[in-house]
């Protein structure tokens, strides 16, 4: 049996301050990133693409296992409070993975010479993305509240495979696409320690930006979930 | 003289877009009720 209301989201509350933390953060994220970080020896300046690639790619990974573990939480509760969580981050994720593609295809062009090549990373990102999209459409076929929750959370717990496929695919396959350089198995970050320190940043920085979006997100699904539910019973 | 700016501006002129864009999308949705 499921909830028939849906209580206020209690963590509106934060919603400002997220924000505000997360506009600090951005900024002085972006300042190390443009103008402390040093140099690259061997790409020189346009290596500073990988302070918002690297992030982005970080909260898609993020988002998608909040889906997850959201999915879980539904079919194990049946509380809607999770459905909201998972749609709200499945759809924050599919415009972080947007932004991934677009930022590396944009780093690709001065340093492969091309936009788009069919390497292992980009076509498990690109497939990732679709997934994503897939879960959101299919949210869209049902009008039943439950059927779509249980659908959707089905999908959500299924997809969330490809994610280490995503990142272990430079080294499970031929790859013009660098070698994990942060998140190394069983090895430390392989980077400046300024330019870990900027990257660490941008990511933190980042993380607020998605903690925002995401309270905001499920602030407007929790109405919409009480219009709903209320409406049924 | 920064080598590659146009690539580098381009990159974070759509990520920080991008982001505010949705951001404002929320917004106008919250609003609409």
């Amino acid at each position: 049996m499921i909830e028939t209301t849906a209580s206020p989201f209690p963590a509106i509350r934060l919603r400002p301050w997220l924000g505000i933390v997360a506009t600090a953060l951005a900024s002085i994220a972006t300042w190390m990133a443009l103008l402390w970080a040093p140099t690259d020896a061997a790409q020189g300046d346009v290596y500073r693409v990988i302070y918002v690639h690297v992030p982005t790619a970080w909260l898609a990974y993020l988002a998608f296992v909040v889906v997850f573990l959201a999915s879980i939480g539904w079919l194990w509760t049946r509380r809607p409070w999770f459905d909201a969580l998972a749609v709200s981050s499945a759809e924050i994720g599919v415009l972080f993975t947007g932004l991934f593609i677009v930022s590396g295809s944009i780093w690709a062009k001065p340093t492969w010479g091309v936009w788009w090549t069919w390497d292992p990373r980009l076509v498990t990102t690109a497939i990732m993305f679709l997934m994503y999209l897939g879960y959101l459409l299919l949210r869209s076929l049902s009008i039943d509240f439950e059927s779509r929750a249980t659908r959707a959370a089905v999908l959500g717990i299924i997809a969330v495979v490809d994610i280490p496929i995503v990142h272990l695919s430079v080294l499970w396959m031929n790859s013009l696409h660098q070698l994990p350089t942060v998140m190394r198995i069983g090895a430390a970050p392989s980077l400046d320690r300024t330019m870990g320190m900027t990257l660490g940043i941008s990511v933190i920085a980042f993380t607020f930006v998605y903690l925002a979006l995401l309270v905001e997100r499920m602030s407007i699904e929790r109405v919409r979930q009480q219009r709903v539910l209320e409406g049924r019973s | 003289m920064v080598d590659n700016l146009g690539f580098i501006a381009a990159a974070y002129v759509v990520v920080w877009g991008g982001i505010a864009a949705y951001a404002i999308g929320l917004a106008r949705r919250r609003d609409r009720g």
